[in-house]
């Protein structure tokens, strides 16, 4: 392998990948991260056999070849390399990065031992549009659990039926449902559970000038291409559980309010709910057209009052601070409509002016 | 023998040979249908007093399997079928609440 190629592409590649690198110590080449020469393109690849990215740069190639490099190390030297034109000399299993007058050497793997990312080719294909996706992830994400105990909870369902695209995510504390209208001609169906890790991988690597996702998928796993990028993944295996049961249908309580002043609140509550006893917990009390908390702790206290326009019953209701200011992060709206039937009712939390976006807390029970 | 007697003897044998076939049917559908006329008449005779009574019955056992349930959540117990008996950790189940408060 002989190769010549800027810094920019050297780390462009080993950024897109090095999140796929297996951080466990199982196979050594693993820990590596796949470098290959070939058609003017250098292909960088990394999997933990869970995930798999692949991603390539353009490079002037002089004679093809391919490699396993240690992804720590080299994504080190890569990243402080100076902004010079770079040269890759891969002679027996050493490759010799040249700059300037300088070089330095790296031992690499063996190829042959790097496991091959199957390309889905022949599967069932669907394209989405990036900026509905990108959104639809950031806007369901945080509700995953990150207890491995339970695995289906560690991803969201995405799912496409007829021109709705679903994705939801629950924790089972709370619950985040999205729905967007697609075009599908074809009448694609897929339903399964993607790890959240893959899902903040492609945030991340979704570029905003991009237009188009192309998914191909089967029964066991699903691939992602972007531009350059081609990111594999298996599906979590199992029921996700059937969250139409518990969007409740109907509330006694309805509040309308500004978005971003009630983040404000809840966030200023929150930082005097550090009770040892119920830490980040706040305390809501709607009284006619007043929605107050009120907390107070060794650290001192808090009562904020806010002006707001309410239907139905007043309600005094306590949540975990936490799962109230997830939710209000990304909800762009202006105003937002908050739901609840009493003290031990989910309360449920929708964009005013979007009727696709949906999500619920259950509340927290207080003596 | 001509060939036109010979082929009126050929159709009445087959004749004869269906008309046997339907004979033999006969007894099979006669039982069937008096199979079909017993279970209607069972199905009737149940008295409307008794259905009323197993219905009820019904209604009380779900009312108590329901209180069960709700005392094991409140307990600090799954009663979910995603993790049913498993204790409750981090916080109430927004699938446990579902299912108590559907029914
Ligand atoms: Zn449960």
């Amino acid at each position: 392998m002989k190769v010549n190629c800027s810094k920019d592409s050297l780390l462009t590649g080993v950024n897109t990948v090095l999140k796929a690198v297996s951080s466990k110590n199982t196979l050594p080449v693993l820990q590596g991260i796949l470098v290959k020469a070939e058609d003017q393109h250098l292909i960088f690849e990394a999997t933990d056999l869970e995930m798999g990215i692949r991603c390539m740069v353009p490079a002037h190639i002089e004679k093809e070849g391919v490699t396993v490099l240690p992804a720590r190390i080299f994504s080190d030297l890569v990243r402080k390399l100076p902004e010079a034109p770079i040269e890759l000399e891969l002679e027996n299993d050493i490759l010799k990065i040249n700059y300037y007058e300088s070089n330095l050497s790296l031992r690499g793997f063996d190829p042959d031992e790097f496991p091959l990312l199957p390309d889905l080719n022949g599967e069932e294909t669907f394209v989405l549009p990036v900026d509905i996706f990108k959104n639809m992830i950031r806007q369901t994400i945080f509700a995953c659990s990150t207890e491995e105990s339970r695995p289906v909870f560690t991803g969201c369902l995405l799912q496409i039926e007829e021109s709705n695209l679903r994705v939801i995510a629950t924790d089972t504390h709370r619950l985040a449902y999205r729905i967007a209208e697609i075009s599908n001609p074809e009448n694609c169906k897929f339903q399964g559970i993607i790890p959240a890790k893959t899902l903040n991988e492609i945030y991340r690597l979704l570029r905003d000038d991009e237009e188009n996702l192309t998914i191909r998928f089967n029964e066991a796993q699903i691939l992602f291409q972007f531009g350059s990028v081609v990111l594999l993944s298996r599906l979590i295996e199992g029921q996700f559980p059937n969250y139409k049961q518990v969007i409740p249908q109907s509330c006694q309580t309805k509040l309308f309010l500004n978005t971003r002043l009630f983040q404000d609140s809840v966030e200023r509550a929150s930082l005097l709910a550090r009770d040892g006893n119920h830490p980040n917990i706040i305390k809501l009390s709607v009284e006619s057209e007043r929605l107050s908390i009120d907390q107070s702790s060794d650290l001192g206290e808090i009562s904020e009052i806010m002006n707001i326009k309410k239907e139905g019953n007043d309600v005094n209701i306590a949540f975990n601070s936490k799962y109230l200011l997830d939710v209000l992060k990304v909800i762009e709206s202006e105003e937002v409509l908050v739901e609840m039937s009493g003290s031990y009712s989910p309360g449920v939390i929708r964009p005013l002016d979007d009727p696709n976006y949906l999500y619920l807390a259950l509340p927290v029970r207080t003596s | 023998m001509s060939q036109l007697t010979q082929a009126l003897i050929e159709v009445e044998e087959r004749l004869n040979s269906l008309l046997e076939e339907v004979q033999r049917l006969r007894p099979y559908v006669q039982s069937l249908e008096e199979e079909n006329a017993r279970l209607r008449r069972e199905l009737c005779a149940l008295p409307q007093q008794e259905t009323e009574r197993v219905i009820a019955n019904a209604q009380q056992i779900q009312g108590v399997a329901h209180d069960n349930l709700e005392r094991l959540y409140n307990e600090g117990f799954h009663v979910c079928h995603l993790h049913f008996g498993q204790p409750l950790e981090g916080g109430d189940c927004l699938f446990c609440t579902g299912f108590l408060m559907r029914d």
